[in-house]
């Protein structure tokens, strides 16, 4: 790029991901925000583009017992089991808690596609809900414990019938634990999802030597933090070749070079996860240092930089 | 030792001003922490070497909870002592740090232990790095006046961390090591067991190996004494998002050891659950 450098209010900031209106491209990815209300001391909400609050189930759930986490080279490991109140508390208390002006995209997950459906019901024409998530990393029970997301015929299942039950945005969360990503992104583009976002953490396992087991009681869990991050930069590319849904990049972005990577390979928006653990600020920050990348390159809009990525050499 | 308030926690990156060996694999580092809001006896910090706003490692990715072992006002902030074990990557880096580094630093977190009620002696009983957290609680109820006696158990000598100071607080200290090589060849919950056998009100508060506060409540429990206990559960955040510290409860569900805690009554604790 050879564009005249701008300055960063010269820039702007906005992005659509798939109907949902983003003040910025950084939203904060499920499960790894709380409800919100938990980062309010660290940020200021509304400086993000959006946060997709925590899975939701139709009942509460309590989780798995401990341990629910592990360390992994530039990694963590969880098996928490989505933990959640429950898609009623959450309309009914954990909503009414955000400030005004904090776009919400709340995240489903269950086991059945009926009770995926139910959920979604539950939330659709909730005034403060911008869009619904799909986390389709969910074993399917009935399917003996397979990913909704790693069986192309029960993805379009899922999809279709989440589709048909709210006229709300519909992102689609894809699980890095496939053959063929582009393949399962065709499948929510053919049925009717509004974006998808990528990728889920990839599952991992940990061993204490000493004791000799498994280190989380659930013996497997989910890798994610710097570690999935040229993974998750891979799939996001090869997903923006195979559809022309607006995809969200997710996995491991640190900073707001990592979040600009994702862009320029397809990305329209980016969720940051376990960063926040580490820095409850770090979206923030992120959110500044992308309109730095864009003015100091002549992006007069941040989503310029979506898919800018030049031809490698030949 | 100042008695402050426990303000809301602070993101700051901390310098360091000293880190002490303490022999063993003891260390004790002190931080100059611009803007320290004070904390309160139970309360931790989490702690992960380098400065704010650049990504400088990732591996290990996570920071490490830390007691804060006590604090003295300084110029413009406060110097936070921290007490710790050098035993994995996280602490070796922490113990790798020079003087005039910064490390990151949120906190205070957590919910603190409760006061004894009046004419309670409160019995102190810690193992290992667990003692980190029970020198400002014995010094500031000394500093009132309270009955307080302390209880402080370790492998062997070389590991006791802090012994000079809970000293220094002119308080009842008795001390057990495993090997002998310090106090009575014992498990610092034996000295429990006979510290309690005067009949007069007192509560117990223990920290340390998840065994030993097991322990410690059975034995609280026997003599009818109720039993603070603070948890040490693996996380990766501390302010109750990541969910990865769940402590099951004997009523069933799970609490959160950062948000719910690290202090609870032992009562509640499902100690067969807890990893």
């Amino acid at each position: 790029m050879s564009a005249a450098p701008l300055r960063p209010e010269q820039v702007d900031p906005r992005v659509d991901l798939g109907g949902i209106a983003l003040r910025n491209a950084v939203l904060t990815a499920s499960g790894t925000f709380g409800y919100g209300v938990e980062f309010a001391p660290f940020l200021d909400l509304r400086r993000l583009g959006g946060f997709v609050a925590k899975s939701l189930t139709l009942e509460p759930r309590h989780g798995n017992p401990p341990r629910r986490i592990a360390e992994a080279p530039s990694g963590m490991l969880n098996a928490i089991s989505l933990e959640n109140v429950g898609v009623d508390a959450f309309v009914r208390d954990k909503l009414p808690a955000l400030p005004e002006g904090v776009t919400v995209v709340a995240s489903v997950f269950e086991t059945e596609v009926e009770r995926y459906v139910e959920v979604v019901k539950r939330l659709t024409g909730v005034g403060r809900i911008a869009g619904l998530e799909v986390n389709a990393s969910c074993p399917h029970v009935k399917s003996g414990g397979i990913e909704f997301g790693q069986n192309p015929a029960l993805l379009a299942q899922l999809v279709r019938a989440v589709r048909r039950a709210s006229a709300l945005p519909l992102l689609v969360k894809l699980s890095p634990n496939v053959t063929d990503i582009g393949e399962m992104a065709r499948v929510c583009e053919g049925e009717g999802a509004s974006g998808i976002s990528l990728i889920n953490s990839v599952q991992a396992m940990e061993v204490d030597v000493e004791s000799r087991r498994p280190v989380l009681s659930n013996v497997l869990g989910g890798l994610s933090g710097p570690a999935i991050r040229p993974i998750a930069l891979r799939m996001v590319w090869q997903a923006s070749r195979a559809v022309r849904l607006p995809l969200c990049g997710v996995g491991g972005i640190e900073s707001a070079a990592d979040a600009v990577k994702f862009l320029l390979c397809g990305a329209t928006a980016v969720q940051v996860g376990t960063s926040n653990y580490l820095n409850p600020a770090i979206a923030g920050e992120i959110v500044d240092g992308i309109v730095a990348y864009a003015a100091r390159h002549g992006f007069a809009r941040v989503a310029d930089l979506v898919g800018a990525l030049e031809a490698p050499p030949r | 030792m100042v008695d402050a308030r426990v303000g809301a926690p602070i993101r700051v990156a901390a310098k360091v001003v000293a880190l002490r060996d303490e022999g063993g694999a003891n260390r004790r580092l002190t931080l100059h922490v611009e803007g320290w809001p004070g904390f309160e006896p139970g309360q931790f910090v989490m702690l992960s070497p380098g400065p704010l706003g650049e990504v400088t490692r990732s591996d290990p990715l996570l920071p490490r909870p830390m007691a804060v072992y006590r604090q003295e006002r300084a110029d413009g902030g406060a110097r936070v002592e921290i007490l710790f074990k050098r035993h994995g990557r996280g602490t070796a880096l922490l113990a790798g740090c020079l003087p005039g580094q910064r490390v990151r630093l949120l906190g205070p977190l957590g919910r603190p232990f409760p006061a004894p009620v009046e004419g309670e002696r409160a019995v102190l009983v810690a193992g290992g790095t667990g003692i980190a957290s029970i020198l400002e609680l014995a010094s500031r109820l000394a500093a009132r006046g309270r009955a307080v006696q302390v209880l402080l158990g370790a492998r062997s000598a070389s590991d006791l961390m802090g012994e000079a100071d809970f000293e220094a607080l002119g308080i009842p200290l008795e001390i057990a090591t495993e090997d002998g090589s310090r106090g009575r060849r014992a498990l610092v919950t034996e000295l429990l067991e006979a510290a309690l056998l005067d009949p007069a009100p007192a509560r117990v508060y223990a920290c340390g190996p998840t065994p030993m506060m097991r322990r410690a409540a059975e034995i609280a429990a026997a003599h009818g004494r109720r039993c603070v206990v603070s948890l040490e559960n693996p996380m990766a955040c501390g302010f109750g998002v990541c969910l990865g510290c769940a402590a099951p409860l004997r009523r069933g569900g799970f609490a959160l050891v950062c948000r719910d805690g690290p202090v609870f009554d032992a009562a509640e604790i499902d100690w067969e659950g807890l990893a």
